[in-house]
């Protein structure tokens, strides 16, 4: 009776969670490369898929967020850019545009003479603002975020180039800032090569603390989203606009900050991204925006909104980086290895049946 | 033809069982103009505590108007809204709920993919502040609102259930129970049983007799003239924007009151 009890219950929860669709998806899809592809089962394939999702995913995080409330962004790759030519400038004090303009309006910063804690505040500060824009324009005008942040991803990308000097920032120094953010995180990786795969191995590990800041923030704003009031109302927003409203929800404010923090975690990615590669273009992360939503959309969000979760986006694009090294390694003949978007593209649909079947059965 | 049914009301005139009561809500010639539509065109409505009050009318004859424009959905053009003994400007939702006006529309009632502890307390969640962060009581929410619901009649296996998987009677019914739970002073239901079972229906007017009986004035927009005899007190009738009438039950038949509505006997 108890064991009866139990199976009803998990199942229960399990349909109640966004995240079952797509963790079941990721789950059987890794376990199947782990048999037919060859080299998959190694730390390097494993440690570089968990690497390649840390950037998009913190930027999946926002844009769950706003799709949950019914919104999208489409400006975050000009976010993620102009995070990284200020954080970058300002943090070691480039001999850039950037730099020479605020130590021209007195702030403490020079060229040679970096200030990291300027650098990150303008660099969340910064694209937290064009977030703030992007909110205000869209409940001000009530045209929908996907048009208005289809402007703004080109003013903002003009911006950008303006701040930049069009030109591509690089830095040679290498101060600890960027080893916090994105350096390589040897007390793991060692541990793994010396404890499990043995020093002998050829096998290679390399994770990186971008990883854990990653899983930080999701848990994070998960925990906002299920636990707050805030996260309560992004959800009524986005599943029935009218009846929040009704009961009172102030939908304006909510989705404003949500485009904030929106643009606070572009911002957070741009830096990360930099203190991994050391050098930002102009057009960094174009199209980053459609990968996060397809990641969240695969992990369990509706495009209509008022559903989903930073768990299940987060498993949404683990399993797009899993499927892309997966088809890369296996080599399939007429699907070369550039070729992999196509297998992505079916995942995406297939897995938004699956989930709407999931989700259907627990609503209906 | 309308002077006849003016004299068979004069005949059958009911006594007005509540017409000692305070008033709750008292609109005066209330207008309210879309562009040039005028949807309202000075309608007067008033009702007493304790009363269930059924709103009639054609489609587009102004009722859901009159309703939006008493619980902040839209803002009157012009006239007066008295509620519970003030005069008041109703600007939006958050406004009416502050008055204590509980409203469960059809198209604006709930939102499915959520639990039913969240839509019974979305907007007035129980939380606990910890800086800027307003921490959700979740397990508090569950418990109170599977009692609430439970006090009018209600069983649901669990409030953590989405309110997508409930049958129409039972969202209505997280609306009145939500309505009595918060101390409303006045519920207004905007066709609650338009797309329902007959089963269903008659739960809902089950759930309605209870708000009555906690002494909760009801206001209900409805299509279907057994049930003015089933729950409500009265019944004022609307056609074109303006108040035909207010009666009491027994004072008319069906047939007065359908002609009554789409106007088919022009005074």
């Amino acid at each position: 009776m108890s064991n009866d009890t139990f199976r009803i219950r998990s199942l229960r929860l399990f349909e109640n969670s966004p995240v079952a669709g797509p963790l079941i998806t990721l789950i059987a899809i890794y376990i199947l490369f782990l048999f037919i592809t060859p080299n998959f089962a190694t730390w390097r394939t494993l440690s570089g898929i968990v690497t390649a999702v840390s950037i998009s995913g913190i930027v999946t995080i926002g844009i769950t967020l706003l799709m949950i409330s019914g919104e999208f962004d489409l400006s975050l790759a000009p976010m993620i850019a102009m995070a990284g030519y200020l954080f970058g400038s300002v943090s070691v004090g480039a001999d850039s545009l950037i730099t020479n303009t605020l130590a021209g309006w007195g702030l403490p910063v020079a060229v040679g003479q970096g200030n990291v804690t300027l650098a990150i505040i303008l660099g969340l500060g910064v694209p937290m603002l064009m977030g703030l824009v992007n909110g205000l324009i869209l409940i001000s005008t009530n045209v929908p975020s996907f048009i208005v942040t289809l402007g703004t991803r080109q003013i903002y990308r003009g911006i950008v180039w303006i701040v930049a000097g069009a030109e591509l920032l690089q830095v040679l120094d290498d101060p600890v800032v960027y080893e916090v953010f994105n350096g390589r995180f040897e007390l793991l990786n060692n541990f793994i090569k010396n404890n499990i795969i043995g020093p002998e191995s050829r096998d290679r590990v390399n994770f990186r603390y971008a990883t854990l800041w990653l899983i930080g923030l999701v848990a994070l704003y998960q925990t906002l989203l299920v636990r707050t009031s805030f996260g309560n109302h992004l959800f009524a927003i986005g599943g029935n606009a009218g009846a929040a409203t009704a009961q009172g929800v102030r939908s304006a404010k909510a989705r404003v900050y949500s485009f904030m923090i929106s643009g606070l975690l572009a911002g957070f990615a741009g830096m990360v991204q930099f203190s991994q590669f050391k050098s930002v273009r102009v057009a960094e992360q174009t199209g980053i925006e459609l990968t996060a939503i397809a990641g969240a959309v695969v992990g369990g969000a509706l495009l209509t909104g008022g559903y989903g979760s930073v768990w299940g986006a987060l498993v949404g694009v683990m399993l797009i980086s899993v499927l892309r090294s997966g088809v890369i390694l296996l080599k399939i003949p007429f699907v070369p290895a550039d070729n992999f978007p196509a297998i992505v593209g079916v995942t995406i649909i297939a897995s938004v049946i699956f989930n709407n079947y999931l989700r259907n059965r627990s609503t209906s | 033809m309308t002077k006849n049914i003016m004299e068979k009301v004069a005949e059958k005139r009911q006594k007005d069982l509540f017409a000692d009561e305070p008033v709750i809500v008292d609109m005066k010639n209330v207008v309210k103009r879309f562009g040039t539509v005028e949807a309202l065109r000075g309608v007067d409505f008033t009702v007493r505590k304790g009363e269930v009050r059924a709103l009639m009318g054609d489609n587009g004859a102004g009722k859901s108007t009159l309703i939006k424009v008493l619980t902040g959905v839209h803002t009157l053009t012009s006239g007066q809204i008295t509620f519970d003994g003030e005069d008041v400007q109703i600007n939006s939702p958050a406004d009416a709920r502050a008055l204590g006006i509980e409203t469960c529309y059809q198209d604006l009632a709930l939102i499915p993919l959520m639990s039913i502890w969240r839509n019974f307390f979305l907007g007035r969640e129980l939380v606990t502040n910890i800086g800027p962060i307003k921490w959700l009581r979740r397990q508090e929410m569950a418990r109170q609102c599977k009692e609430s619901l439970l006090d009018i009649g209600i069983h649901i296996r669990s409030a953590e259930e989405k309110v997508g998987k409930m049958s129409g009677g039972e969202r209505q019914s997280i609306a009145i129970g939500r309505a009595i739970h918060f101390g409303a002073k006045l519920l207004i239901l905007d066709e609650p049983t338009s797309a329902l079972s007959v089963k269903e229906t008659n739960k809902v007017l089950d759930y309605i007799r209870a708000a009555k009986e906690r002494g909760l004035p009801v206001i209900f927009i409805t299509h279907n003239v057994n049930h003015i005899y089933e729950v409500s007190d009265s019944y004022t009738i609307i056609r074109q924007g303006q108040s035909v009438g207010t009666y009491q039950k027994g004072e008319l038949t069906q047939q007065d009151i359908a002609d009554l509505i789409t106007g088919a006997r022009e005074k």
